[in-house]
């Protein structure tokens, strides 16, 4: 289906949403700081930052709004909702779930 | 809240404004890309190779605008769709689930579609008429019947639209070929087919006109049965004289195929009459019964309007009389169905829960089924949950594959309810009319399949759905770490639990119908039935006066009792336990001579019969003389009355010369008890027992059309049956004669115990093959799962009694919880049951439940003996190789 798979798109929902959690960005804004933080280890490929995007404002979670870019240019800023906020409290916590649950799944594939 | 407006709004947009949020979006990556350029740029790269950079770090542009574009598709459809597929997908690799599920859906829809489709079809559908919805049923207080003075001067005063009558209690004959025929038509007012525009298919319904009662209309409009059975369906037919009770009928019309009529009930009335004097000779009279009142609203009228404008005419009336108060009864629409449904409504409410629970049933089953297949797939469930698939998308999956089965079963249901309707309205009902059940496939109908589907839906798929996306990731990753804990109380156990005490509660039901049935056929109706025979003639209209009509019938009872084999005959007005068994009386009765203190209020089953009349049927004459031929009309008024009628109301005294004040044609009159005899059955088999009185008929032969003669046979009673009809055909050609083995006849009487018996029986054995279904799947599942715990102990040294023990002992607990629950349950909802059962069967027979008790016993050792054998059978090698 050409689609990223679940994992990078479950960890790429929580990126975003923790990035704009801080100021609404625009989308150029939001993949260099995603790969600021994460010190260019995570890196994704920048395109596949907006369908990740546009979903996350269908399903509520951001909120688009006009702004103004740092070279004055006129831009979709993208901004945490409410919802947003609580969706991301519930990712964080998913994560350590997962993580933990990954590091099972790797070590119990050779049993079954 | 904002929330909602703001993804509503969103969605609107992409649907209506694809393009503006393509060239929006286009923008967004133009943009993207120039930042990334300038940054590039700022890194010392050149310009050309700074926008190289930029588009080979933002990958294929082209792919993610085709992204984001199905992201806006509406996602929620989109994933419906989705999980809709996968959940027929997964169904299909699975062929015996869903044949089990199906087939277990199938019988509880069937069922619920069954009995939802015969009510409406016997007790609410709409007759077909012009703008039904106006139409109204109207009864004054007490009585279900107006005269004829009544509907003419409540349809004159115009207090609502219009106004017309109709009535079905009384049967014509029809000359059909070289025989006689009795047949029960729909006696109208002239008025019928004007004020109610029943539709007529080919010719024409008759006018208010031409039909008028004081011309002694001789027209008719026939059914379409009665047309193609006998008019030869001929496409001329209007314009061809039928004979009815000897005068020549021109037929007008035919009535269109499937036509529902205004009497209701699913009966098709084959003739449409005009009501004449001649049919009713007490026309005039001011309390004689003639039509039901059916009525059409005025424009924007309410019922309460129309209630108090006919309140109003009645209170006018010159002849109101304390007999019948001057009010309106009651006025509800024709689309609610006939006023008298009473009991009938009852049993098919107890029907349809009975449907519904044997739906929850299957349910269950289906539950079960897809709780296994999702404990299955626990490890996939639990990967999805971890990775981020919301709760609500996986219940909807479960949800979707409990739909389909739903789906199906419903379909399947509803084929098994039209070929039981089918089969229905094609099976002879010992009635006297024709009944005709369509299988219509209506609003309702598709609307009762829905709700099905819909339950069928959430009974199979909730608990799975709950229990399959409980948030308990991490034990069910680690594979299996509950395989050795064992735990009773599981939901599978539970849904066990609910089978069982519900198929409990329908076994007793059903156990007490069939108690019911044994019971009716063995009571003793205190007649004998086994070598009587019953002719019932119906003699044309005023051919006869009283006297002349019982001189023919002693004529008839001569000439009969002259063939041979025949042992003894008389006649009666009504045959007991028959649809006309006689009358139930009531009313305050005195002794003569012995002043006011003597009366009794007293209720009493009477037939009008002629002498030998006890000695034809084998009741035994107790005290004193039965009639003679001496007990005619100008003789002293003579009764005969039965043991019941002394012990409960003649308080010790010698019954034998008393003379009772009994209610006359117009003033009580003075009856002298000449005989007692023994107590009988009169109106049902199952009835309590009843106080009867006896009149002489030469006495009291009323107007009743139609007649009996009794014949005791010597040998088999069928060898008469030729002989008999042929003695009364000589006397009067034109009477319809037709001539029954008293056992025939009595069919109808158990036909309400036997039509009972059926249906819940039925069901109850259905719902006991889909719980023992269900305790069967379960313990087969509970055996594989346990398989290695079952080869551990047995390798250990556990000898092979303790490992049957082990399920049986689950087995026995979900088996013996859900019994006691289901007796327990039993014991309070079989209570209103009482209004159906015989005489002297109580709800809470106990042979009924310990049957049931019994029942269960046996039919769970039977569901548990193969999966006991199965862990019997583990090779504990075979079974720790899997470890």
């Amino acid at each position: 289906m050409g689609k990223p798979s679940d994992l990078i798109q479950g960890t790429l929902d929580l990126q975003i949403l923790k990035t704009v959690s801080l100021e609404p960005k625009h989308g150029w804004a939001i993949a260099r700081r995603i790969q600021q933080v994460s010190q260019d280890v995570l890196q994704v490929t920048q395109g596949s930052l907006y369908p990740a995007l546009h979903r996350l404002e269908q399903q509520g979670w951001l909120r688009a709004q006009t702004g103004v870019t740092e070279t004055g240019r006129e831009a979709k800023f993208y901004a945490l909702t409410a919802a947003g906020r609580r969706q991301l409290a519930r990712e964080l916590e998913s994560w350590d779930r997962l993580s933990g649950a990954i590091g099972l799944v790797v070590r119990e594939t050779g049993e079954a | 809240m904002l929330r909602l407006i703001d993804r509503l709004r969103h969605r609107l947009r992409s649907l209506a404004g694809a393009q503006a949020a393509d060239a929006e979006l286009a923008r967004e990556i133009a943009l993207h890309l120039e930042d990334e350029t300038r940054e590039n740029v700022a890194r010392g790269m050149s310009p050309a190779e700074a926008r190289a950079a930029a588009r080979r770090s933002f990958g294929s542009v082209a792919l993610v605008e085709e992204q984001c574009r199905d992201t806006r598709r509406v996602a929620w459809l989109q994933s419906l769709a989705q999980d809709l597929r996968y959940g027929l997908r997964s169904l299909v690799a699975q062929p015996l689930l869903v044949a089990a599920a199906t087939a277990s859906i199938a019988v509880g829809a069937g069922a619920t579609t069954l009995i939802y489709s015969l009510a409406s079809e016997l007790l609410v559908a709409t007759p077909h008429a012009r703008a039904a919805g106006e139409l109204v049923n109207i009864r004054l207080a007490g009585s279900s019947h107006v005269s004829y003075r009544e509907w003419r001067e409540l349809g004159e005063s115009g207090a609502i639209a219009s106004l017309a009558g109709y009535q079905i209690e009384q049967s014509v004959n029809l000359r059909d070929g070289d025989r006689t025929v009795s047949i029960v038509p729909l006696i109208t007012t002239a008025n019928f087919f004007d004020a109610l525009g029943v539709p007529v298919a080919l010719g024409r319904g008759y006018s208010s006109r031409e039909a008028d009662a004081g011309r002694e209309p001789l027209v008719a409009v026939v059914s379409d049965g009665f047309w193609r059975r006998r008019l030869g369906a001929d496409p001329r037919a209007a314009g061809r004289a039928i004979v009815v009770n000897g005068r020549p009928y021109t037929v007008l019309g035919v009535l269109p195929r499937g036509l529902k009529a205004f009497a209701g009930f699913g009966l098709a009335p084959e003739v449409y009459i005009p009501l004449s004097r001649s049919l009713m000779p007490d026309l005039d009279h001011p309390h004689a019964s003639a039509v039901q009142l059916v009525g059409r609203l005025r424009d924007g009228q309410t019922l309460e309007q129309a209630s108090a404008a006919l309140t109003t005419v009645l209170q006018r009336s010159p002849d109101r009389d304390a007999q019948r108060p001057g009010r309106v009864g009651r006025i509800t629409p024709v689309s609610d169905g006939v006023p008298e449904l009473g009991s009938i409504a009852t049993f098919f409410a107890v029907l349809l829960s009975v449907g519904l629970l044997v739906l929850a049933i299957a349910g269950a089953n289906v539950a079960g089924l897809l709780l296994a297949r999702s404990s299955a797939r626990q490890r996939e469930l639990a990967i999805r949950v971890a990775l981020g698939a919301s709760r609500r998308r996986l219940m909807q999956q479960v949800l979707a594959e409990s739909f389909w089965l739903a789906l199906a079963g419903t379909a399947g249901g509803l084929l098994l309810t039209f070929g039981a309707m089918r089969a229905i309205s094609s099976l002879p009902l010992p009635l006297p009319l024709p009944l005709e059940i369509g299988t219509p496939f209506d609003l309702g109908l598709f609307g009762c399949a829905l709700a099905v589907v819909l339950l069928a839906t959430l009974f199979g798929g909730l608990l799975p759905a709950i229990q399959a996306t409980r948030p308990s990731v991490a034990p069910a990753l680690k594979q299996d770490v509950r395989r050795y804990v064992h735990r009773r109380w599981t939901l599978r156990g539970l849904l066990v639990i609910g089978q069982v005490a519900v198929s409990i509660l329908l076994v007793v039901t059903s156990f007490l119908f069939l108690r019911n049935l044994a019971r009716a056929h063995a009571l003793d109706p205190g007649f004998d039935t086994t070598s009587t025979l019953v002719a019932q003639v119906g003699f044309v209209e005023h051919r006869y006066t009283a006297e002349t009509r019982t001189a023919l019938l002693a004529t008839a009872v001569d000439r009969v009792e002259a063939l041979p084999r025949v042992e003894r005959a008389t006649y009666a007005l009504g045959v007991p336990l028959t649809i006309r068994s006689g009358r139930v009386s009531g009313a305050p009765v005195s002794i003569e001579g012995e002043g006011a203190r003597s009366n009794f209020d007293a209720m009493w089953a009477e037939n009008m019969v002629g002498s030998g009349y006890f000695d034809t049927l084998g009741i035994a004459l107790l005290k004193g003389r039965d009639f003679t031929s001496a007990d005619t009309a100008g003789a002293p008024r003579v009764i005969v009355i039965n043991e019941a009628f002394v012990r409960r109301h003649l308080g010790g005294r010698e019954p034998i010369g008393l003379r009772l004040l009994l209610p006359g044609a117009a003033s009580p009159d003075a009856y002298e008890i000449v005989g007692v005899v023994g107590n009988s059955r009169h109106r049902t088999i199952g009835e309590g027992q009843m106080a009867a009185v006896y009149y002489s008929y030469a006495q009291r032969p009323g107007d009743g059309r139609v007649v009996h003669l009794l014949a005791r046979m010597r040998g088999a009673p069928e060898d008469g049956l030729a002989s008999i009809a042929g003695a009364i055909e000589g006397l009067d050609p034109t009477a319809a004669v037709d001539v029954q083995t008293m056992r025939h006849t009595l069919a109808f009487a158990f036909l309400p115990s036997r039509v009972g018996a059926a249906l819940v029986g039925g069901l109850g054995a259905v719902a006991l093959t889909l719980a023992m279904a269900g305790l069967f799947a379960l313990l087969s599942y509970s055996v594989t799962r346990r398989t290695k715990e079952i080869g551990v102990r047995m390798a250990l040294g556990a000898p092979v009694g303790a490992v049957a023990r082990l399920v049986i002992g689950d087995a026995l607990t979900l088996v013996a919880t859900g019994m006691a629950i289901g007796l327990a349950l039993a014991a309070f909802v079989t209570q209103p049951l009482a209004m159906f059962l015989v005489d002297g069967l109580r709800p809470g027979d106990p042979v009924s439940f310990a049957g049931t008790a019994l029942i269960f016993v046996l039919v769970s050792a039977a569901a548990t003996w193969q999966p006991i054998r199965r862990a019997a059978g583990v090779d504990p090698v075979a079974a720790l190789r899997d470890e």
